[in-house]
């Protein structure tokens, strides 16, 4: 059973084709490394999956059901969520207050029931020492473990992660790749990363996108062996 | 029949005239995000200073134009200096309440000095009429409506064609970018807000003559002034005409066809219609959040 | 942002207190004159406090809260006179009504982003005036009323419109206080310091943007009504004049958007001087205000209480 699954998705923006004839299917419980260069569509992939973009063509599946044109919080209830990029903490509101929203919204619990739940996800990503400081004005690589946090608070089962580990120092690299291994015997994760040793190192299979297509897919030794992939971020004149 | 053209052309005349009052406003917010509420008391002192200039010192109306444009560049220009710019930023509410702040200053300062008196600028061509095929067109609102006309092409002009303009445009579509580049941002909005008043005091101007004044005529110019703008594309000033025109002949024909009263609740009516189904306006160019 | 529920614990004492002095304060034999200024103050207090229920909660700046002011007026008016409901039964009909009526128009604009949301609720406030000022004519009916508005029964003493007014202040202090620390609450603030990441968390923005505005405008409704009856005698350019909006805008920003207190102090102020100052020179007062207004914006964007707040170091959606 396809867990999670693209069949020919396009999306266009205008004149350009940011993803174009798309199709991929994920398995529950791996770790998909989705790579590509700058501009090759990655994050847009996510925004039409988690429904804030819709696509032009093809359909997208969550366990066997369509989640096209569902809008973006029922897609989270369903049981997807991502992290974004440019992080976008409820700035006002303290760092636990903005766990605390997704175990509310995203869980549908009841206020005691999600406090407890926040706490645990808090501990859980170790943000503990900040718990009450505006999540606004915490430094950026906190930020991404808080985007890390809400994401978790949510429940979801797929957690798409985008760039998690930007920025971060080798030693913290370690630690979040231990994260992610616990996390993956619960949820299912794509995750978009630069950070090759890490993202080679713990995915199941890898995804290569390039101007919005797939262009590989298989096993991290498989895909860095191709020369399409090669080409792709380094130019031809290396293959 | 007749009526019915008789009709078309009021609005036709009357759409052109409000095009022009409302041109300004649509470029403060395309090119700064400013919704000014005090928009219409441009407006309004636009058209009392032709009135008096014409009054007190007998020069005919339409000389009086190039005063009401450097009077107002200047207002606009020191408003946005010492005020409007420092609320760069912020949210766009206190631009909102900033503006509406001016609005109630102005206008009941032009109360307090003017009272609430109806005025109006008679001249000797003032009840002159061109007929024909038995419709009547009186001769100063053709001339008002011509000379709206004159005054979109030439904002039209400077900002699609001169380099100026082309600053201006670009801080519009892309403020950081353009301070990248190099583009002073404070010094354009100043320069954009002045240009805005600058017009919209000319239209004020031209507005007198045909017009009744009062010092209260500022608010329906403003809620005018949106529905244009809505109507043709918030930030997009070609669109103003497009707006304005559709909105004279709305008013126009629910006027002659129906009551005044309703012609109001029909403008909002539309306004409201556009905002929820095709917020970008009909052309389809306007900035949307 | 309410972090520590001492916060609360702290406020609720005095605003006990001070609940118990005015509902004394009648009983002490204040009347006349007094007796209406309170009573009016907590008619502000309590419209300033369903404006910042609405738009001080989600940042959604209403600019349409007359409509239901208005609306409410005229339908406890007409079911009052034209189906001689009594007046606390005509009050609850009204609040039902509005709520319906803000269901449709919330449903429609609160799509809509800034400016957009502002200019649309503002249309819509002044499409529904010239509806009731202009359908007896155009219709050929004796309904509204037109411009010449309508004449409610004989209302009580001023005492029973002090408890009235009071009964909403007390309310829509509670509510507010109530929701902040609710799940809707938080969801609210979610969606006023980043809607789409409140989305992708699994906030239904339209749901709870709607929820917010239904209760706000229900509310403004039921106190139109309540007005209608205080003054006997309604008509458009007054129960639906931008002025009241506006007013509301105001008192709250002054006091401090978002904030609980803020209202309360910036409508206690603001009507203070208006009734002091307002009547006698209306032009001047009007300059005034208009400077004002500059002026809070310029050096106080947070308003009194958010300044304050401030330079208290913390942030604080309570105090």
């Amino acid at each position: 059973m396809a867990f999670l699954e693209c069949r020919g998705v396009t999306k266009r923006f205008g004149a350009l084709e940011a993803i174009r004839n798309f199709s991929f299917a994920l398995r529950p419980g791996e770790i998909l490394g989705l790579i590509g260069p700058n501009g090759s569509g990655k994050t847009t992939l996510f925004n039409l999956i988690t429904g804030l973009y819709a696509p032009d063509e093809g359909e997208i599946l969550f366990k066997e059901k369509s989640i096209v044109h569902i809008p973006p919080h029922e897609i989270c209830r369903l049981g997807i969520a991502k992290t974004s990029q440019i992080t976008m903490p409820f700035g006002t509101m303290s760092v636990y207050e903005n766990i605390l929203v997704a175990a509310l919204y995203g869980q549908n619990l009841g206020m005691a029931q999600a406090h407890v739940a926040a706490e645990r996800i808090l501990a859980l990503v170790g943000l503990h020492e900040q718990r009450d400081e505006p999540a606004g004005k915490i430094p950026a690589p906190l930020r991404r473990r808080l985007e890390l946090g809400r994401v978790l608070a949510t429940g979801a089962e797929v957690l798409l992660l985008d760039e998690v580990m930007a920025g971060l120092t080798p030693a913290e690299i370690e630690q979040a790749l231990v994260l992610l291994k616990l996390l993956s015997t619960q949820a299912t994760i794509i995750m978009v990363e630069h950070v090759m040793q890490a993202v080679m190192g713990i995915s199941d299979r890898i995804l290569v996108i390039h101007h919005g297509e797939k262009i590989a897919e298989g096993t991290p030794i498989e895909v860095t062996g191709k020369p399409e992939v090669i080409e792709a971020y380094l130019g031809k004149r290396y293959t | 029949m007749i009526l019915f053209w008789q009709s078309l052309i009021n609005g036709l005349l009357l759409g052109g005239i409000y095009a022009a009052c409302s041109a300004g406003f649509s470029l403060a917010f395309g090119v700064m995000g400013v919704v000014n509420l005090s928009h219409g008391d441009f407006v309004m002192l636009g058209a009392f200073i032709t009135y008096w200039i014409f009054i007190l010192a007998g020069i005919d109306p339409f000389l009086t134009l190039p005063f009401t444009l450097l009077i107002l560049f200047f207002l606009g220009f020191f408003l946005q200096r010492l005020t409007i710019n420092r609320l760069v930023g912020s949210p766009p509410i206190m631009s909102y309440l900033l503006t509406f702040g001016f609005h109630l200053v102005l206008s009941n300062l032009a109360l307090r000095a003017w009272t609430a008196d109806f005025r109006t600028v008679q001249t000797s061509y003032s009840g002159l009429t061109i007929s024909f095929a038995g419709l009547v067109i009186p001769y100063s609102r053709l001339a008002t409506f011509i000379m709206a006309m004159a005054v979109i092409l030439g904002l039209y002009f400077l900002l699609y064609r001169t380099e100026t303009g082309r600053l201006i445009r670009a801080t519009a579509q892309d403020r950081e970018m353009a301070q990248l580049m190099g583009v002073k941002i404070f010094k354009i909005y100043t320069l954009t807000f002045a240009l805005a008043a600058a017009i919209t005091g000319l239209a004020g101007s031209l507005i007198s003559f045909t017009f009744v004044i009062h010092p209260q005529m500022g608010l329906p110019f403003t809620i005018t002034a949106f529905c244009v703008v809505v109507l043709g594309g918030m930030g997009y000033v070609p669109g103003t005409l497009w707006g304005g025109i559709i909105l004279g002949l709305v008013e126009s024909l629910a006027t002659t066809y129906l009551t005044a009263g309703i012609s109001v609740a029909i403008t909002f009516f539309l306004l409201l219609i556009i905002l929820v189904t095709r917020p970008q306006g009909i052309l389809g160019k306007g900035v949307v959040e | 942002m309410l972090m520590r529920r001492p916060g609360l614990n702290g406020i609720l004492l005095p605003l006990l207190v001070l609940g118990i002095i005015l509902l004394l304060i009648p009983l002490l034999g204040m009347a006349g004159y007094r007796l209406r200024l309170f009573s009016l103050i907590f008619m502000w207090v309590a419209l300033a406090g369903c404006w910042n229920l609405m738009s001080g909660s989600t940042g959604y700046i209403d600019f349409g809260p007359v409509a239901y002011f208005g609306v409410g007026s005229y339908c406890t008016a007409l079911f009052m006179i034209k189906g001689g409901f009594p007046f606390l039964l005509s009050i609850f009909i009204t609040g039902w009504i509005c709520a319906a009526l803000s269901l449709v128009i919330g449903l429609s604009t609160l799509r809509l982003q800034g400016a957009y949301f502002a200019i649309a609720t503002f249309a819509a406030a002044e499409a529904l005036k010239q509806v009731v000022l202009e359908s007896d004519r155009v219709l050929d009916i004796d309904f509204f009323g037109g411009a010449h508005g309508l004449t409610l029964p004989s209302p009580p003493s001023g005492i029973f419109f002090y408890y009235v007014m009071l009964f909403f202040m007390g309310l829509v202090v509670f509510l507010t206080a109530v929701i902040q620390k609710s799940k809707l609450g938080y969801g609210l603030r979610a969606i006023k310091d980043a809607e789409q990441a409140a989305e992708l968390t699994g906030v239904p923005a339209l749901q709870i943007k709607i929820r917010a505005y239904i209760l706000s405008s229900s509310l403004i409704g039921c106190i139109g009504g309540v007005e209608a009856y205080w003054l006997t005698y309604i008509i458009p350019d007054d129960v639906f004049n931008v002025m009241r909006t506006i007013q509301m805008v105001i008192m709250t920003l002054l006091g401090g958007m978002g904030t609980l207190l803020g209202p309360v102090i910036g409508a206690t102020f603001f009507t203070l001087i208006s009734e002091f100052f307002g009547a006698k020179f209306v032009y001047d007062y009007l300059i005034l205000v208009g400077l004002v207004i500059v002026v809070v914006i310029l050096l106080m964007p947070q308003g009194i209480i958010g300044t304050l707040v401030k330079k208290r170091g913390k942030s604080s959606w309570l105090f």
